[in-house]
């Protein structure tokens, strides 16, 4: 019996350091999974099928996970996947809750690693089934739905929803991409601006541009009060973590794992889309919905079980169909293909050993994740110890970096990071919403693909109603959004209004 | 009925749907706006006054302007070296000491030092991470 | 250096060794080069063919070599800045057929460029229908459009998964001129939006690739998810070229059946339509030849040792290199039919 012979010292040691260097990558502003995952891949040939994999499979949990770090203690999103962690992390860490916001979240993301690595591992067929039965006409009721959360995240209802829009037009700037089944023509580009946004805005700058630079723009506006409110991170007694915190959030975990797992299966959702789900539902049936974006635990659960659900689930159409459910697993084929392993929908019956090998990197990653993560808390949490005036000049460089190599070295990204930085420091003052505005524009393109092919291939508006039962179920839980929404922002109107 | 709902879409022109889709809409909710908020934009005025008023300008401006004139000069100092990244690292390490002494309060030995030695160690290190271990391409 | 980094990463990436890189022992080419590529990916054929071909020639010339997946236009951008060779572009047909279907963005590699040696084939461009279709053969669907029945062929626009369907309607012309209007595009995105335009009825024909689409031919014929190719448009002198085996079930006799002349789609009334997706350097024109002719000389002794050759095979590239002056006659006399067939194609008969 040669079962578990893939589990050396090698193969151990490879899935400990990838998980680290990811968790390291995910923690740099700027800096993604799917870069981590892109820098090794090469290495994957020297080293076999299933070291190799190990390597990768460490990075891509680890460049997952390791988002939450900053996103939580600097309300910088490591990656985009962890953007709706900020909303709530970044709250509890101002009122001196930052150690126990990682806590939650890291236990979050085990648990949605966990569970979505379960699913990949008992039905992967059966789920890549279900996942064909999904056209553009669902994915796109399925990024309407996540759209619908621009309308619940908004202070005021009116000017978080132009926000929210205008994200989405910012995210047509430029080509109408032909590689997602676009003309390649171009739309919205300024007269003579050709030459450098022609592809458009990247999401990357975009986002560090916003809630990097602007953090910091905003911070030397003000003249960069010293920072006590940072060093009070430190634990005060009634903030400490409990596992208590989880009581009652078993159904928030269990649906935002499985909501996160789901978005992966389904190819060309995209991975930033599993937590903005994750994040709606979880407001949507919260008994109190306000609190979400204010530093309510429930916010960061779902956020961090849903883009660590992701992980096993955008392995499921990678392994039963050949077809990539992101762009980290995307890569992955690279290391099939270097090593001449199809991926397709034989694969795992035709190369069991790999997939238990797969199944084991996963589990141990996840668990690797879970120990370097929990008990470098402490540690973590003294990032913000640090003075302002070293901080700062430093995560400025970092987010150059990020935002310089996301594409491989475009000097264009770079001051996309910079225009969207002075963005981000305006927008408060116009009284635009920046949560809002970017879910708009990292869900936009999608959104336009979807509805645009929907019309293309059935030649009616109607068929958004009728083209199947999913497509009905997508509607319910839309509207129920959308009142929800509504009611909440009239209680909130009524209740400002007996306030005064 | 169903064929209220028809809808012949030109692929040569289907670029253009969305995004006047999306403008219609932005041009309705900018008008109820301009008419639920016509207050606040009124007074906008003041209030870019009072912004500018209370802000650090030297840490603000200084900050854009540095910012400016790194991201300027990052890609021709590389070109003296091509593809080597050496661009980032020689105008990282300045860039990285000014933003500090920029934002620091008590400008003495003891804060200066530790600072001094962050902006030479962490754009070096970076550097030879990005470059050489990770084989990635830095201005 | 490629090794050396290789196993420093392989060391968890916390070892702190690091050798400055060697003096460069190549005498015109600089010791820095960077190797940008057509495709944003770094997991597809096109990312694949510019690494193994990155690898040998920095050992060949002892030079560091980067492949940067900046995409189309951005890497003609990056090579059009740089005449001292520091940047040097990797791509394939797509390069000029973009051109040639007028995508913005995509400028005209022959002009204002100059186009390398070539280095590899990628011989895996096909087209499949559903296992229960009723089209057999390639005749069967010129045969149906002649009837009349429209057929809908799932492509994405603009280049290499273009050509083919282009190929097919000129071929619907020559069989029953006014036929090609009853071939029509279903204009989708990547691979998996093609199969997807399968599953859920929205096509009868889809543009593959023998590596990603060979297992759903493997599948049994009541699974929906089954395809079976129709044509697979390699030349067969390039099929004959690779492994034996072939890929998954499908031998190298299996793939002759399915490419010309077996499996005919016309060109000409005399000549056959193939497409080889060929892979090759563009460089920047006021590059120094000095330095395109050590690539040239590298590239040959490389091909002359053969490592690289066992390396393309096992990811099912086959190997076809051609110095500069053959490379770019060939290619431009490809750019030119191809080129002949959409002007006429675009022309009412």
């Amino acid at each position: 019996m040669d079962f578990l012979q893939f589990l050396t010292p090698m193969y151990l040691f490879l899935i400990f350091s990838g998980t680290l260097v990811g968790i390291i990558f995910g923690a740099i502003p700027g800096m993604t999974a799917t870069m981590a995952v892109a820098v090794c891949l090469p290495l994957t040939y020297s080293l076999g099928l299933d070291n190799g994999l190990a390597l990768l499979l460490g990075l891509y949990v680890g460049g997952i996970s390791g988002g939450l770090v900053p996103a939580i203690l600097l309300g910088i999103p490591g990656t985009p996947s962890s953007i709706t962690t900020c909303f709530d992390g970044y709250p509890m860490a101002q009122r001196g809750e930052g150690e126990k916001a990682l806590r939650i979240g890291i236990i979050s993301s085990l648990v949605g690693g966990l569970i979505s690595l379960a699913a990949l591992f008992l039905f992967a067929p059966a789920l890549a089934e279900f996942a064909i039965k999904f056209s553009y006409v669902e994915k796109f009721l399925i990024i309407l739905f996540a759209l619908t959360v621009m309308a619940a995240l908004s202070d005021n209802m009116l000017l978080g929803i132009f926000s929210g829009f205008l994200g989405i037009f910012v995210s047509l700037i430029g080509v109408y991409d032909v590689t997602e089944g676009g003309n390649g023509q171009y739309r919205l580009i300024p007269p003579g601006t050709e030459y450098w946004l022609e592809g458009g805005f990247s999401l990357l700058p975009v986002l560090i541009g916003l809630f990097g630079l602007a953090t910091i723009l905003e911070g030397a506006e003000a003249g960069m009060p010293k920072g006590q409110s940072l060093k009070d991170i430190k634990v005060g007694e009634h903030s400490r973590f409990r596992w208590s915190v989880f009581k009652g959030q078993v159904v928030n975990l269990v649906r935002s794992s499985s909501i996160g797992t789901f978005v992966g299966i389904l190819p060309g959702v995209g991975g930033s889309a599993a937590s903005i789900l994750s994040y709606t539902a979880a407001k949507t049936a919260s008994k109190d919905p306000d609190s979400f974006g204010k530093g309510n635990p429930a916010g960061i659960i779902a956020s961090e079980s849903g883009n660590n659900g992701l992980t096993g689930g955008a392995l499921v159409p990678l392994l039963s169909l050949g077809i990539p459910g992101d762009s980290t697993t995307a890569l992955l084929i690279g290391a099939f293909t270097l090593q001449g392993i199809q991926v397709g929908p034989l694969f795992i019956g035709n190369n069991p050993g790999t997939w238990d090998s797969m199944i084991v990197a996963m589990l141990l990653a996840n668990l690797v994740m879970f120990g370097l993560m929990y008990f470098a808390i402490r540690w973590l949490a003294m990032v913000v110890a640090v003075p302002k005036h070293i901080l700062f000049p430093v995560i400025l460089m970092m987010c150059v970096i990020g935002a310089y190599t996301i594409n491989y070295g475009i000097m264009f990204d770079v001051w996309t990071l910079l225009i969207f930085g002075i963005v981000g420091w305006l927008a408060p003052k116009l009284k635009l919403e920046i949560a809002p505005f970017i879910i708009g524009f990292i869900l936009g393109p999608a959104a336009e693909i979807y509805f645009v092919k929907s019309l293309e291939s059935f030649g009616t508006l109607s068929i958004f109603f009728t083209k199947s039962w999913i497509a009905l179920l997508l509607w319910a839980l839309i509207i129920g959004s959308v009142v929800g929404s509504a009611m909440l922002a009239r209680r909130k109107a009524q209740g400002q209004g007996a306030a005064a | 009925m169903a064929d209220l709902f028809q809808v012949t879409v030109d692929f040569d022109r289907s670029h253009l749907i969305f995004p006047r889709l999306i403008g219609i809409i932005l041009l309705l909710l900018g008008a109820a706006i301009a008419v639920s908020h016509r207050q606040a934009i009124l007074n906008s005025g003041r209030m870019w006054a009072q912004t500018f008023g209370a802000m650090d300008k030297p840490r603000f401006i200084g900050t854009l302007i540095l910012t400016v004139i790194y991201f300027l000069l990052m890609v021709p100092v590389g070109d003296l070296w091509p593809n080597t990244g050496l661009g980032f690292l020689i105008c990282s390490i300045p860039f990285v000491a000014l933003i500090s002494i920029l934002y620091m309060h008590e400008r003495d030995a003891r804060s200066l030092l530790p600072a001094l030695i962050v902006a030479v160690v962490g754009p070096a290190l970076v550097w030879w991470l990005f470059t050489y271990v990770f084989a990635l391409t830095l201005p | 250096m490629k090794l050396t980094r290789r196993t420093i990463l392989a060391a968890a990436c916390s070892a702190a060794v690091l050798a400055q890189p060697m003096a460069a022992a190549a005498q015109d080419l600089p010791r820095n080069v960077r190797l940008v590529i057509g495709s944003n990916s770094t997991g597809g054929d096109t990312y694949q063919a510019a690494a193994i071909v990155a690898e040998a020639l920095s050992e060949r010339l002892g030079v560091n070599i980067k492949v940067d997946a900046v995409g189309p236009s951005e890497a003609f951008k990056a090579v059009g800045r740089d005449k001292r060779g520091t940047t040097i572009m990797l791509h394939h047909d797509q390069s000029y057929l973009a051109n040639l279907y007028g995508v913005p963005g995509n400028p005209d590699p022959f002009e204002g460029y100059v186009v390398g040696p070539s280095l590899t084939i990628n011989p895996g461009n096909a087209y499949l229908v559903p296992k229960n279709s009723p089209y057999q053969t390639m005749d069967d669907v010129l045969n149906a459009a002649a009837e009349g029945t429209r057929v809908r062929v799932a492509i994405q626009p603009g280049g290499v998964s273009e050509i083919g369907y282009t190929a097919l309607r000129n071929a619907a012309r020559m069989n029953a001129a006014g036929s090609e209007e009853n071939i029509v595009p279903v204009n989708t995105g990547s691979q998996s939006d093609k199969n997807q335009a399968m599953f859920d009825g929205l096509a009868d024909i889809i543009n593959g690739s023998i590596q990603a689409n060979e297992q759903f031919a493997q599948l049994p014929d009541d699974d929906q998810k089954a395809m079976r190719f129709l044509w697979i448009t390699a030349t067969p002198e390039v099929l004959q070229q690779g492994p034996e085996a072939g890929v998954g079930n499908l031998t190298r006799a299996d793939m002759l059946q399915y490419a010309a002349p077996q499996t005919s789609v016309k060109l000409t009334e005399t000549e056959d339509f193939t497409f080889d997706k060929r892979f090759f350097l563009i460089y920047n024109k006021d590059m120094d030849p000095a330095q395109m002719q050590t690539v040239d000389d590298a590239l040959a002794a490389i091909y002359q040792k053969g490592d690289i050759q066992k390396r393309m095979l096992e990811a099912f590239f086959i190997p076809a290199y051609l110095p500069m002056t053959e490379s770019a006659e060939l290619l431009k006399g490809k750019r030119d039919a191809y080129g002949a067939i959409i002007e006429a194609l675009k022309a009412p008969q």
